[in-house]
């Protein structure tokens, strides 16, 4: 299962991207992929293609292009005779997607190239951001800083004018390190402040982290989406078709896919339960992520960071403690 | 025809013996500890009380008067047989304390003595030895039992005439395999064996004063106090092999309780003894009719409350007043008096002290090999395990409250 399919709050991860496109205003979304399982994106394509009424293509990459090259090979679908600018965004990335409003930010600034910015704890993992703090210019990036520069990293959201492909080569090419430096140094790159939460979550513990913020962005703008009841506590999401046993307590900042079954006395925190999952009686789960089609036994215990795989089963009264099974 | 009086002595140890108990020696004497929902001191009492003709129990030790008092007094009544406690003034050993107390065992004048170890698990088949004994016409007959090679050499080993039965040669755990019979700690002996003890007594004396010149020298290197007599190395070795020693071999179950996690093993060997012993203190249940769904062997006390939704068992033990909520699964332990399990949670392999709390969709549990240190999860008297925590493999200290989960630990 490709990552981008990966279901994040019961919608695949890519699906959170394509709608907040399709609100923008875009009309014609390009996946960029690899080499490796194009059929199985082919079907979601074709699914969502006319459930959101929005074009999507592909491009498939026959040898590693980097974070830029993929750019250049999709020239063609990504340039019209209108010359309008295009959202590049990366797929590990959940977050609130501001992109009405980087449109606006971008013609305000009216340069080359805007790059949305998010505020971090610990900017010395990532690649740090130097912006001009009045004009949001952006002057440099450093990679890793050992020192502090400044706290604000790359958020993996782009909007660029087509001028920018003239820039890239049709080779593997990065655009952290070759072409944003370039264009910062011509004076014509931009950076937003992405406001609300961010989370790159190409890592499980991420992606738990990752759930609890956008459930909590959701118990604000969309609330009938979550959850109530006597059994749920604080921020849930359940699919309509799950069933749910009694005496359960279900909740903080818990995610349970469709067609799974949760038997009674089940106590669910901080996890995510994915399609078509069974769950029996007394069991505990919390921290965890439970893979489709797994089940739990009864009395189980799953916890501290443990993620189940697709198709696993554990034994009634067995313990799962920090790990990957599958 | 006088009618012949028998009399038994249990021998409990003191407060330096059953450290291994901790933390729940801390405020029980080790031989008053449940096992299959009665002290461990009760079993081999019950065992006593199936010989005819028994006319007194004591038990002696060197634990404090006011430990034993209370236990002494109710099952005295309960069995209508005198049961009392004698308190050693320091330790003398099996020998020299049934040496010590002579006078108060020989009081009813019986013709013969038992005595048996507390931290002795097994089938206690007295009247049977007796009877071999008579047969026999020693001073003694001890209960011995075939073990496996590599175990034996932890205990006491000891080669016996397969004819005659008699004792030949006994050693206590020697460096190299001599057999694989050893010494179950349970024996029956005629008034002869006062003389006996006597008699090593006097010979140690003997060597004491011959060595008078240097006697500060040879109580420097004694390991022992001038009248501790041992039974094994000082009264049974040295009479072997003179037809005065005689063995019966038990066919049954025989462990010794060294530390909980091997009484939660022989709580199981009781539990089972009691399908042909007292079928009746078993539990049964389907989760029909109100009453929990039961499996295997289970005890539980007539005052405990237990939500119908719980599974139970096998092998456990549940003392008095103790709650269980709904959806509550139990297996291989003992539960202690007045403890409460909420929703949900789950033990597996351990023991639970008294008036301890078990939260909703918590869990302690352990891997339940008795030969680990932290095989068997030990929460002590008055723990408080908060919900959804877990006790994994560790040791918990009597008054703690648990709120974040823990593995592999002691947690004083």
């Amino acid at each position: 299962m490709p990552k981008p399919l990966v279901d994040f709050g019961n919608k695949p991860m890519i699906l959170h991207q394509i709608e907040a496109l399709k609100d923008a205003g875009v009309t014609e979304v390009v996946l960029a992929i690899n080499h490796q399982q194009p059929e199985v994106m082919l079907n979601f394509v074709k699914e969502y293609e006319k459930k959101l009424d929005i074009k999507i293509t592909f491009s498939q990459e026959t040898e590693p292009l980097g974070t830029a090259g993929p750019l250049a090979l999709a020239r063609d679908k990504l340039v019209d005779e209108s010359g309008k600018p295009f959202f590049v965004l990366n797929s590990d990335v959940i977050c609130e997607y501001p992109l009405l409003e980087m449109i606006e930010f971008h013609k305000i600034h009216g340069a080359e190239a805007s790059i949305m910015v998010t505020k971090v704890d610990d900017p010395s993992e990532y690649g740090v951001v130097v912006m001009e703090e009045t004009t949001s210019r952006v002057e440099s990036f450093v990679e890793k800083p050992l020192h502090y520069v400044g706290n604000k990293i790359n958020a993996g959201i782009y909007l660029l004018n087509p001028s920018v492909l003239d820039r890239i080569e049709l080779r593997r090419t990065s655009i952290e390190k070759e072409i944003f430096p370039k264009i910062a140094s011509e004076k014509k790159l931009y950076a937003m402040l992405l406001p609300g939460f961010w989370m790159d979550i190409g890592q499980p513990k991420d992606y738990i982290t990752g759930q609890r913020l956008y459930l909590d962005s959701l118990r604000k703008k969309s609330l009938q989406e979550l959850v109530t009841g006597d059994h749920i506590v604080g921020n849930v999401l359940v699919d309509e078709s799950v069933v749910i046993g009694e005496g359960c307590l279900i909740g903080p900042d818990v995610v349970i896919g469709p067609g799974c079954v949760i038997g009674s006395g089940v106590r669910l925190f901080g996890c995510t339960v994915m399609r078509g999952v069974r769950i029996k009686e007394h069991a505990c789960i919390s921290n965890s992520i439970v893979g489709w089609d797994s089940t739990v036994g009864r009395w189980a215990r799953v916890f501290n960071r443990t993620v189940l795989g697709k198709d696993v089963h554990v034994a009634d009264a067995e313990v799962y403690s920090s790990g990957t099974v599958i | 025809m006088s009618e012949e009086k028998v009399v038994a002595v249990i021998m409990v140890g003191g407060p330096t013996k059953g450290t291994r108990f901790r933390p729940l020696s801390f405020n029980t004497p080790k031989p008053l500890i449940p096992l299959a929902g009665q002290p461990m001191i009760h079993h081999p009492i019950s065992a006593c009380k199936k010989i005819s003709n028994l006319a007194q129990i004591f038990l002696i030790g060197f634990y404090e008067e006011r430990e034993f008092a209370l236990y002494v007094s109710s099952i005295s009544s309960e069995l209508k047989i005198p049961v009392r406690y004698l308190k050693e003034d320091k330790p003398h050993g099996s020998a020299g304390a049934l040496y010590y107390f002579r006078d108060r065992i020989m009081e009813e004048k019986p013709s013969h003595v038992f005595l048996l170890n507390c931290d002795v698990c097994c089938s206690f088949p007295l009247q049977d030895i007796l009877d071999a004994h008579r047969r026999y016409g020693g001073v003694g007959t001890m209960l011995v039992i075939k073990v496996s090679a590599e175990a034996a050499s932890q205990f006491g080993e000891l080669i016996a005439d397969p004819d005659t039965k008699e004792l030949l040669h006994y050693t206590e755990k020697p460096e190299t395999f001599v057999s694989d019979l050893i010494n179950c700690g349970v024996y029956v002996f005629t008034s002869d064996i006062f003389k006996a003890i006597e008699g090593v007594y006097e010979q140690m004396r003997e060597t004491s004063s011959n060595y008078q010149i240097s006697n500060h020298f040879l109580s420097a290197t004694r390991s022992v106090p001038a009248d501790f007599v041992r039974l094994d190395q000082d009264i049974l070795s040295p009479l072997a092999g003179k037809k005065q020693l005689y063995t019966y071999e038990n066919k049954d179950f025989w462990e010794q309780i060294k530390t909980p996690g091997k009484s939660l093993k022989c709580s199981e060997l009781y539990l089972s003894q009691f399908h042909q012993t007292s079928p009746h203190l078993l539990a049964s249940g389907d989760s029909t009719n109100k009453k929990p769904m039961i499996v295997g062997d289970v005890y539980i006390h007539p005052s405990v409350k237990i939500h119908p939704t719980a599974k139970i068992g096998p092998n456990v033990s549940i003392s008095a007043n103790v709650r269980v909520g709904p959806g509550v699964r139990l297996i291989s332990c003992i539960i202690l008096d007045d403890v409460e399990i909420k929703d949900n949670a789950v033990v597996i392999n351990a023991i639970i002290g008294w008036k301890s709390s078990i939260g909703r969709w918590s869990r302690v549990q352990a891997s339940g090999d008795y030969n680990e240190r932290l095989g068997i999860s030990i929460l002590g008297e008055a723990v408080t395990v908060e919900d959804e925590v877990a006790v994994v493999g560790s040791i918990v200290l009597q008054n703690k409250t648990l709120n974040v989960s823990v593995q592999d630990d002691i947690i004083l």
